[in-house]
């Protein structure tokens, strides 16, 4: 048996193995020692032929102010700042284009910019369901996603990295919600 | 190929045993004939990757479902735990090295690139990742491209291939970066260079790798055109019409690349990429010969000159172009000068556009006459091929006549007659050919 290939296999087969738990370590960190940030968002439900049902998630916030003196482009990697407010609820307060020194950042892709204002496209956008419970995802979400309370992301920030750990309504789990609702 | 010479090589030693053939004869036809077993059979392939997509898609289905009621390492376990079965197949796979069943080693090597691809999937699942298809479509490509080298496996030769060239028009976005870009794609498809050791490679190629290797490269770099405009021009929507230039003049060089270098003695006709480029061409002849839109394509031939990528390709159409004429492969030659006729109308300024047709048209006729006389000549030519350019052209011509219906379809007629009565003729003669070889 030849050395090379298998060489060649043993560093590929590595590659397959390293590529998956890269990911799994980055997004542990945040998960375990990320800062907890609440998002007002709205989400409609498609689905995905390789990952299945996933409720697409948008925060509310879309868009934020340029700060006096940035140009900004289309496409173009940007540190946005989260503060929460007195309702717990975060909100974007500046964009940087470098990483900030202090508080919770997350990186976002600028969309298109206008008036001072660039809109940005959040690392996050999907929240993904058993398939079991997707129909009921869906109604439940026509019901309360325009409620005053809303439904709320529960994120996790850690060096401008965030993942998706929940989504909410009023406190309340919403995996929980729903298997409360399918029984 | 091979499946004829096996029938052959079946039959010899009953011709012998009936008298046919002497010893001798049969030991020269076996040697002449030789079957290569250790490449798979096109059936082989086949049903082995039809098993290892039905299982891989099954498998990415079982993700699908989203086993909500299983802790986050449990079902991390289950996105692991094929790859690492078929890592382990594939490993017994190579052990055996060249003893082992050519089927299997396809089927081993095309399921852990589809655990490859569910493993990364069932992750970004559990982690609620976002990102786009593409990213995720650029990675699993890149994981799977090994298994092509050590596997020697040609289906997942056709699966990286086919990624590639989706993964090239996805990215054809007037946003992207170079490097993310369409641009990338002859890197991505130099990846599969160790599928051929040694230099110069030895272009050994089956039919079904070749034919996805034409369709691959030719999606690709015209996706990489594309790219290359908006790179180039910075804008968003500039340049839209030398498009069409730049996918012709990206044909032509795919049509002129020597893969193969022309072997007398070679009873096959052409490569796919002669063909499908070649037939590209043509079409794209007939559609610049009609006078509706000659500004547009003139315009776009203007707009496309102003382009790196034009130039890039004219270059190579002359590299590729003088070993073809000093070959003789007028047949080759006379197609590819398609792309460069309406340069001439483009020189003539304002008189380009009404010239434009007619010199598409006298250059189309060329082609049939040529492809016709080269047969008669004794040389590798394509008569039926060019009897039907001619009658094409003359259709199309007295469609965007104002002459009247009568005298039309006379023509249409006449025509018609003729191209029967060569069709008989040429088989008359091809009969004749086949009666006086010895």
């Amino acid at each position: 048996m030849k050395a090379l290939p298998l060489i060649i296999f043993a560093l590929a087969a590595l590659a397959q193995w390293a590529a998956p738990l890269s990911q799994i370590w980055t997004h542990e960190q945040t998960l375990t020692h990320g800062t907890l940030i609440k998002l007002k968002c709205s989400a409609p439900d498609p689905y995905d032929p390789l990952r299945g049902r996933y409720l697409a998630v948008r925060p509310d916030q879309r868009e934020a102010s340029v700060p006096e003196g940035v140009k900004l482009e289309q496409g173009m990697h940007i540190y946005a700042t989260l503060t929460t407010g007195a309702d717990g609820l975060a909100t974007i307060t500046s964009l940087s284009v470098k990483p900030p020194t202090s508080g919770n950042f997350v990186r976002v892709k600028t969309g298109y910019t206008y008036d001072e204002k660039a809109s940005i496209e959040w690392p996050f956008d999907r929240f993904y369901i058993n398939e079991k419970l997707a129909p009921e995802a869906d109604e439940w979400f026509a019901e309360n996603i325009r409620s005053a309370k809303g439904i709320i992301a529960e994120v996790r920030v850690l060096n401008g990295r965030a993942v998706l750990a929940d989504l909410s309504l009023d406190g309340k789990p919403f995996r929980e919600i729903l298997k409360q609702r399918v029984r | 190929m091979n499946s004829h010479h096996r029938w052959l090589l079946e039959q010899l030693p009953q011709w012998e045993r009936d008298g046919l053939l002497t010893a001798d004869a049969v030991r020269v036809l076996q040697e002449r004939h030789a079957t290569d077993d250790s490449q798979p059979g096109v059936a082989q392939v086949i049903m082995g990757s039809l098993g290892a997509l039905l299982i891989g898609a099954g498998l990415i289905a079982v993700i699908g479902y989203n086993w909500d009621d299983f802790s986050r390492p449990v079902r991390l376990l289950f996105a692991f735990l094929p790859l690492l079965a078929t890592q382990i197949a594939s490993f017994r796979v190579l052990q055996h090295g060249d003893a082992a069943v050519a089927w299997v080693r396809e089927t081993t090597a095309l399921l852990q690139a589809l655990a490859t691809g569910a493993c990364i999937a069932i992750v970004s699942q559990i982690y609620n990742l976002g990102g786009e298809w593409p990213d995720f479509l650029f990675w699993w490509m890149l994981l799977s491209l090994p298994l092509v080298w050590v596997m020697r496996s040609h289906a997942v030769a056709v699966f990286y291939l086919a990624g590639i060239a989706v993964w090239s028009v996805s990215q054809v976005d007037p946003l992207e970066r170079w490097y993310a870009s369409a641009l990338m794609y002859p890197i991505l498809a130099l990846g599969l260079a160790p599928f051929w050791p040694g230099w110069p490679p030895r272009w050994q190629l089956s039919r079904s790798l070749q034919w996805a290797l034409t369709l691959s490269t030719g999606v690709g770099l015209c996706a990489a055109a594309g790219s290359s405009a908006y790179l180039w021009t910075g804008a968003r929507y500039g340049h839209g019409d030398a498009w069409a230039w730049l996918w012709i003049f990206t044909m032509t060089v795919l049509f002129l690349l020597p893969v193969r270098p022309p072997d007398l003695n070679d009873t096959r006709r052409h490569d796919p990429q002669v063909s499908l480029n070649g037939c590209l061409l043509l079409i794209a002849g007939f559609g610049i010969s009609f006078k509706d839109g000659s500004r547009e394509v003139l315009n776009g031939l203007g707009s496309a000159l102003e382009l790196p990528w034009t130039w890039g390709c004219l270059a190579l159409v002359i590299i590729f172009g003088i070993p073809a004429i000093r070959q003789k492969r007028w047949g080759l030659i006379v197609v590819a000068a398609l792309a460069l006729t309406p340069m001439l109308a483009l020189a003539l300024g304002a008189a380009g556009t009404r010239v434009l047709p007619w010199l598409m048209s006298l250059h189309l006729l060329l082609i049939g006459v040529l492809l016709i006389g080269l047969d008669f000549t004794g040389r590798r030519g394509s008569p039926r091929l060019g009897a039907t350019l001619i009658c094409a052209l003359i259709i199309a011509r007295m469609f965007e006549s104002e002459l009247s219906l009568l005298v039309k379809g006379l023509v249409f007629i006449v025509v018609g007659i003729a191209f029967l009565a060569f069709n008989i003729l040429m088989s008359r003669l091809h009969r004749q050919k086949q009666l006086l070889q010895p």
